[in-house]
C-alpha cells in the first residue's frame, strides 16, 4: 500500500528550518563546485621564432636555435 | 559516490536513514517533509503496514533547486527496521552517499540498536562499500521519553559510536535534532563530492 505522507499541516514557521538548512548547504555546495570546477589551462608560451640569418646567411644566435630545436623535439 | 556533473550541471546525493524498527526513521522524514515550502513539496512516498510500520521503504526527493548553477537533489530513504526485511535494506543501500543511523534511546532497545548497526556494516560491505569510510552520523532519538527509560547520550555514544562520527540527540516526533542531523550528513557527503573523470584533450 503506497501512501503519501499523512502530514498535511503546514509548517509552524513557513520553511524556517528548511531555509536555514538551505542557506548552509548552498554555501557548502558553492564552495565545493568552485573547488572541483575545471581549472583554466595556463596560457601557452609563445613559440620562439627561429632567428633570422644575417645578410651573410649566418645564424649567430646559437643559444636560441638550440632552445627551439629542443622544444621541437618534445 | 555522488558526483558533480559539469555536463548536465546536476548534483544528486542519496542519503539513507538506517536503524532498528520503530526508532523514528520515518518520523525524521515526515518532519523534513512538513518543513518544506509548498513550492518544493514533491511526493513523499511511504509503503506502510496497517500498524504504521514501514514495510518497504520511505522515499523523499528533496529538490533544493539550482545552487551555483547546478540542479541539486537530495534523495532521502528509510529502510524497514524489522529483522526480516534484510533484503530490502540491502537494496536501499545501493549507491548510498551517506547514512543517518537513528538509534532508539530506550534502554531496552540497546541490543536492537547494536544488531542494526552490525547489520548496516555487513550490508555496506556486501554492497562493496568500505563501512569505515562511508559518511555516517548518529542520531540518538526519543530523548523526550522519561529519563528512567532511556540510556544517557554518553552511554549510547560509547556503545554505538565506535567510529567517533558526529552524533545528535533527537526528538523526531517534535522535530528536535532532525535538521541538525540532516545538515551534518549532507555536509559530510558534500565534502566527498568528486568531479567526474574527464578525458584529457
Amino acid at each position: 500500500m503506497a501512501n503519501e505522507s499523512k502530514k498535511e499541516d503546514g509548517p509552524e514557521e513557513e520553511g524556517g528550518e528548511f531555509a536555514d538548512f538551505m542557506a548552509d548547504i548552498s554555501h557548502e555546495i558553492a564552495q565545493r563546485v568552485e573547488s572541483l570546477g575545471p581549472k583554466p589551462k595556463p596560457p601557452r608560451e609563445e613559440k620562439k621564432k627561429t632567428p633570422a640569418p644575417t645578410d651573410a646567411g649566418l645564424i649567430t644566435e646559437w643559444p636560441n636555435v638550440a632552445d627551439r630545436m629542443i622544444e621541437e623535439m618534445r | 559516490m555522488s558526483v558533480v556533473n559539469y555536463g548536465t550541471r546536476e548534483i544528486t546525493c542519496k542519503i539513507v536513514y538506517y536503524g532498528p524498527g520503530r526508532s523514528g526513521k520515518t518520523t525524521n522524514l515526515q518532519h523534513i517533509y512538513s518543513q518544506l515550502p509548498e513550492e518544493r513539496k514533491g511526493k513523499m512516498v511511504s509503503l506502510a503496514t496497517e500498524t504504521d510500520r514501514t514495510l518497504f521503504f520511505d522515499f523523499l526527493p528533496l529538490d533544493l533547486g539550482t545552487i551555483s548553477g547546478f540542479a541539486t537533489r537530495f534523495q532521502l530513504y528509510t529502510v524497514p527496521g524489522q529483522v526480516y526485511y534484510a533484503a530490502t535494506r540491502k537494496l536501499v543501500l545501493q549507491g548510498v552517499d551517506g547514512v543517518v543511523f537513528v538509534a532508539d534511546s530506550q534502554s531496552r532497545q540497546l541490543a536492537e540498536n547494536i544488531e542494526s548497526l552490525q547489520d548496516l556494516h555487513a550490508n555496506l560491505a556486501d554492497e562493496g562499500f568500505d563501512p569505515r569510510t562511508v559518511p555516517i552520523v548518529m542520531q540518538y532519538n526519543k530523548r523526550d521519553l522519561p529519563a528512567a527509560e532511556i540510556s544517557s547520550i554518553e552511554e549510547l555514544d560509547e556503545t554505538l559510536n565506535f567510529r567517533d562520527v558526529p552524533f545528535f540527540a533527537g526528538t523526531a516526533i517534535t522535530g528536535g535534532g532532525v535538521f541538525e542531523t540532516l545538515r551534518s550528513v549532507a555536509s559530510l557527503v558534500l565534502s566527498r563530492l568528486s568531479a567526474p573523470a574527464t578525458k584529457e584533450s
